[in-house]
């Protein structure tokens, strides 16, 4: 109901006022990098509770210690889930993120995996290499020396090893496998259960090199760390990312246009989403160590949104909100302007009904069991609604476009076949 | 992963659109000779594997790889067109779950002659696998890889073999009655909620065009060639059956004729049709891209791959600005 009230509103105000018409595209970029630099921040922020959690449970190893981290975890996905919106359409972003968000992997890499889980295969040789228990092993032909597990081993050797996408070294979902460990529970509930002895000292040790393991978690969330100091300071002022969007304010709002389809449609409806459906497959989640791939598709939606509606509230509960695309839109359109609210409120609450269920109880590995209707009407649902404002994303591309965006130096313009008119 | 940032640079391109017609001359060439012979060929095709399959289900039998071949052909000849019926529930994933980058379908398809599941006999319990178990891949690896050849219970891979193909008929068969019943109409009248205007209607074709050749240039070249230190042999599509480079010609080869519908007859864009086809065909000595990892072939691999990304900004950036479209969201753009 609110959002009807939203766009209606959006709609009066813009027939009130048609000075909106004259919103600068310019304010509206300042306003989307600034909501970018905060979601940023923010993630930096949450995952700076989490290193510190880190730093406790690697000091003083505990069942508490081990919970707190998880939790901190949970907590600084809750920003970085609403920045990936970001990601398409702005090259620094996309070729970035693949260090702190890569998925899915092969955790058979880093530590420990169950028998269950297999060995090398053709696509990974390095499938099984377990880096915790080997302070040395071979890899793509060449003697690496592990014997100290730092952010540089992590970042420079491990990670995409031997060009395999699947060797994900870093960031947040092999922090994600180090807290929570790998998930047998097939498609029954419950999440992964590491016990926190995998981080005790001496005799108390289970599953070995528990210093290694502990070093590991460092250097990974260490990693997270610098890797989110870069990727916020490209959004400050004078910061690459910022600069880029602002230097040509058409490009600027194809790339805001861009991160909300691709992310909205090829990226978390289909690959993540739709796929997983199909495949009937637990491993299928996001974040499968957790069971916490609601959350992660919920805020991918809420993040479309805020870039839409040019208002972000941030993890402090301070807003940081500007000139809009919505403003754009409706100073052209006003119908489809409502036509955009109406959907991606409609998409975000599809999403929310996912996240309800899996908060009550109803794990999202659940609801991908073969057979398994609400699971797959709820899931669904998420899609269905991501795919729907992918074609008003469009709708609004090409309503836009009529302003005569970027069309210098194209004859072929000026003299349209007219086929489609 | 750079694929998103093409159709960015004419995002925007659009002309000044004045008021719209209610009908376009294109879209009803492309839905009426392209499209709709296209499924109805699938659908036929795929009928005859699965009668086939009912009375020659071994796998190494003549008649059954005859109509497997032919078949698969017609899929790979619309299979540029995922949108609207074959995109309805999980009908595209479930005839063509490729590439499969996790080996999705041998290890669900070991757990299924493992498990001897019994649903796979009826159509509702073969819909209900996961579709790393279903269509034409599938299929491939259950015909042409001799360990499931090899299989002790020769009855129950009888049984899935046929749990497929049966499958794979029901499908093909509700996507041409889709098509013919309803849906070609919706992009022919445009002014629905579907396609608010011809408009749209083009630029659904335009994007299913462009993905399509990107699918080809991207994921049947670009998968097995890897990198130039890691070339990747074994992700070509379909090398076991020995169908790699035909998949590659044939999609050309329909991604021409749409192109040439949709571009007025476009004479230097079909030459460059022709010019990827000439490449493609002087690859005849190597249909699986085993020469990835051979220099020289390697060479002659990669120009086609260029020739078909060439293709591909042609129609983007002249073709389309010139009718008047732009490319929607593609569903490539994920990882």
């Amino acid at each position: 109901m609110k959002s009807f009230k939203l766009a209606a509103s959006a709609l009066a105000l813009s027939l009130a006022t048609p000075a909106l018409a004259d919103v600068s595209k310019l304010d509206v970029l300042t306003n989307y990098a600034n909501i970018a630099e905060a979601g940023y921040a923010d993630s930096l922020a949450t995952a700076k509770t989490l290193q510190a959690a880190v730093n406790a449970l690697v000091e003083a190893p505990s069942a508490e210690n081990l919970q707190a981290a998880k939790s901190a975890w949970l907590a600084a996905r809750v920003p970085y889930q609403q920045t990936e919106v970001f990601r398409f359409g702005n090259a620094i972003v996309d070729d970035w993120e693949g260090k702190v968000n890569a998925w899915p992997l092969d955790e058979g890499l880093i530590d420990y995996v169950d028998a269950s889980y297999g060995g090398a295969t053709d696509e990974n040789a390095a499938a099984v290499l377990n880096v915790i228990a080997n302070p040395s092993f071979e890899l793509s032909g060449a003697l690496v020396d592990a014997s100290k597990i730092t952010p540089a081993l992590l970042e420079e050797s491990l990670q995409e090893a031997d060009g395999v996408e699947a060797n994900v070294a870093t960031g947040y979902h092999a922090i994600e496998f180090l807290l929570w460990g790998q998930d047998l529970n097939g498609h029954g509930a419950g999440a992964g259960n590491r016990p926190w002895t995998d981080y005790a000292a001496d005799d108390a040790c289970t599953h070995g090199n528990c210093d290694r393991r502990g070093e590991y978690l460092k250097a990974a969330t260490d990693l997270l760390i610098s890797d989110l100091e870069w990727i916020t300071a490209q959004w400050a002022t004078g910061g690459d990312a910022r600069e880029t969007v602002l230097a040509d304010t058409d490009a600027g709002i194809s790339a805001m246009l861009t991160g909300m389809g691709s992310l909205s449609y090829g990226e978390t409806a289909g690959e993540r989403m739709r796929l997983g459906v199909m495949l009937n497959d637990p491993e299928e989640e996001h974040s499968c160590f957790s069971d916490n791939t609601h959350n992660d598709h919920f805020y991918n939606g809420v993040g479309v949104q805020t870039v839409y509606n040019g208002s972000y509230t941030r993890v402090d509960g301070s807003v940081v909100e500007g000139a809009s695309l919505s403003d754009l839109v409706a100073a052209k359109d006003a119908a489809l302007d409502a036509e955009m609210e109406s959907k991606l409120s409609a998409a975000v609450l599809a999403l929310g009904k996912i996240k309800f269920a899996a908060e009550a109880g109803f794990a999202y590995d659940q609801m991908l069991e073969r057979g398994n209707t609400a699971g797959e009407a709820l899931i669904m649902g998420g899609v269905n609604g991501l795919v729907d404002q992918t074609k008003t994303i469009e709708r609004v591309v090409a309503a836009l476009g009529q302003d005569g965006i970027e069309i210098d130096g194209s004859d072929s313009l000026d003299n349209p076949a007219a086929v489609f008119e | 992963m750079r694929q998103f940032l093409k159709p960015l640079a004419f995002a925007f391109t659009l002309a000044a659109s004045p008021a719209l017609s209610a009908s376009a001359p294109v879209v009803r060439d492309i839905v009426e000779g392209h499209i709709l012979p296209g499924f109805e060929a699938l659908a036929t095709s795929s009928a005859a594997l699965d009668e086939t399959a009912q009375a020659h289900c071994a796998p190494t039998d003549p008649d059954l790889r005859a109509a497997f071949n032919t078949a698969f052909d017609a899929w790979v000849r619309v299979s540029h067109l995922r949108f609207g019926p074959t995109e309805q529930g999980d009908r595209g994933f479930a005839l063509a779950f490729w590439p499969d980058k996790r080996s999705k379908t041998p290890k669900a398809l070991s757990a299924l002659l493992a498990s001897q599941d019994p649903s796979i006999t009826t159509p509702a319990g073969m819909a209900s696998q996961s579709v790393a178990t279903r269509g034409f891949y599938a299929l491939e690896r259950l015909i042409y890889d001799p360990q499931y050849a090899q299989t002790t219970n020769a009855t129950y891979l009888c049984s899935l073999i046929q749990g497929v193909t049966g499958d794979i008929a029901h499908i093909t068969a509700a996507i041409n009655a889709d098509w013919t019943g309803g849906y070609g109409t919706l992009l022919l009248l445009a002014g629905n909620d579907s396609f608010r205007d011809p408009r749209e209607a083009g630029q659904q074709l335009l994007t299913a065009l462009l993905t399509g050749i990107e699918f080809t240039a991207d994921m049947r070249l670009g998968r097995p060639l890897g990198t130039f230190e890691r070339p990747r042999p074994e992700r070509a599509e379909a090398w076991r059956s020995k169908r790699s480079l035909r998949h590659v010609i044939l999609s050309l080869e329909a991604t021409r004729d749409m192109a040439a519908r949709l571009s007025g007859g476009d004479a230097a864009l079909d030459r460059q049709f022709q010019h990827a086809l000439d490449r493609a065909h002087a690859l005849a000595d190597d249909p699986i891209f085993a020469g990835v990892s051979d220099p020289q072939v390697r060479f002659q691999i990669e120009s086609l791959q260029q020739e078909i990304r060439n293709i591909d900004q042609t129609i983007a950036n002249d073709v389309a600005p010139r009718l008047g479209i732009a490319p929607g969201f593609n569903s490539l753009d994920g990882d």
